[in-house]
């Protein structure tokens, strides 16, 4: 999105409006399918993390990426309705809608990363627990 | 000066406010149990009241602001410096909040 919008023009006009409404279904579906995942599912992780020896995955880790999370949606429902404008004519309004995709990258990739310190947190809780069955 | 429409600068504002007000609401059910029960008995989770609270404020504000034309006074240099200095402090709140 952050690509199309730098390279802006009528001609690709219709494709980054295109991309930026994806941008906001993907956001909703991610909304709806891991929202599902972290109210179904998340509880038996977080025991299995605040036992184990990264209790910070949880608690710092899961704590900001969960809030932080509704800041990218409310971003990315913002990206459709900011692209209506006409970005290739107008500096004022492409640097709008080039610091929204920007957000979005930036505040996805904590959200991803911290994703991941989550799930080696469930993992070490895991290997600690395995390891002591071993001996 | 270039004016952005009503619904972008309306939704932009909107979401600007959005964001610090889902950090304050954050801080406030982590450091107040009875409001965090009582988001968890409004939707069966806290999370997902939260989810409905922010989707909701967000829409309405924006609405407001793009029928009120309120937003679309603001020059859209400012109005972009604003929704990103919001990302940062709620962004940054959050990570500081919950590190303490």
């Amino acid at each position: 999105m952050f690509v199309e919008t730098l390279s802006a023009q009528p001609s690709n006009a219709a494709r980054f409006r295109t991309v930026s409404l994806a941008v906001a279904i993907c956001m909703i579906a991610a909304w709806i399918c891991g929202g599902y995942w972290y109210v179904h599912f998340y509880p038996a992780e977080k025991a299995l993390i605040l036992k184990g020896p990264w209790p910070f995955a949880h608690n710092f880790f899961m704590e900001t990426k969960e809030h932080l999370f509704f800041v990218t949606a409310i971003l990315a429902k913002l990206l459709p309705i900011a692209t209506r404008e006409r970005p290739y004519s107008d500096a004022a309004e492409r640097k709008l809608v080039l610091s929204i995709a920007a957000l979005i990258a930036i505040t996805g990739l904590a959200v991803e990363g911290a994703g991941a310190i989550i799930d080696h947190g469930v993992k070490v809780a895991l290997l600690r627990t395995a390891s002591k069955d071993a001996r | 000066m270039v004016k952005l429409s009503p619904a972008t600068s309306g939704f932009a504002l909107a979401a600007a406010i959005s964001v610090l007000v889902n950090t304050a609401l954050s801080c406030a059910k982590d450091a107040y149990a009875p409001l965090k029960a009582v988001m968890k008995s409004f939707a069966g989770h806290d999370w997902t009241a939260q989810s409905l609270i922010d989707l909701a404020f967000s829409v309405a504000l924006g609405l407001i602001f793009m029928n009120t034309r309120i937003a679309e006074r603001i020059e859209p240099a400012r109005l972009t410096a604003s929704l990103i200095g919001a990302v940062v402090i709620a962004a940054l709140g959050l990570a500081v909040w919950f590190a303490f």
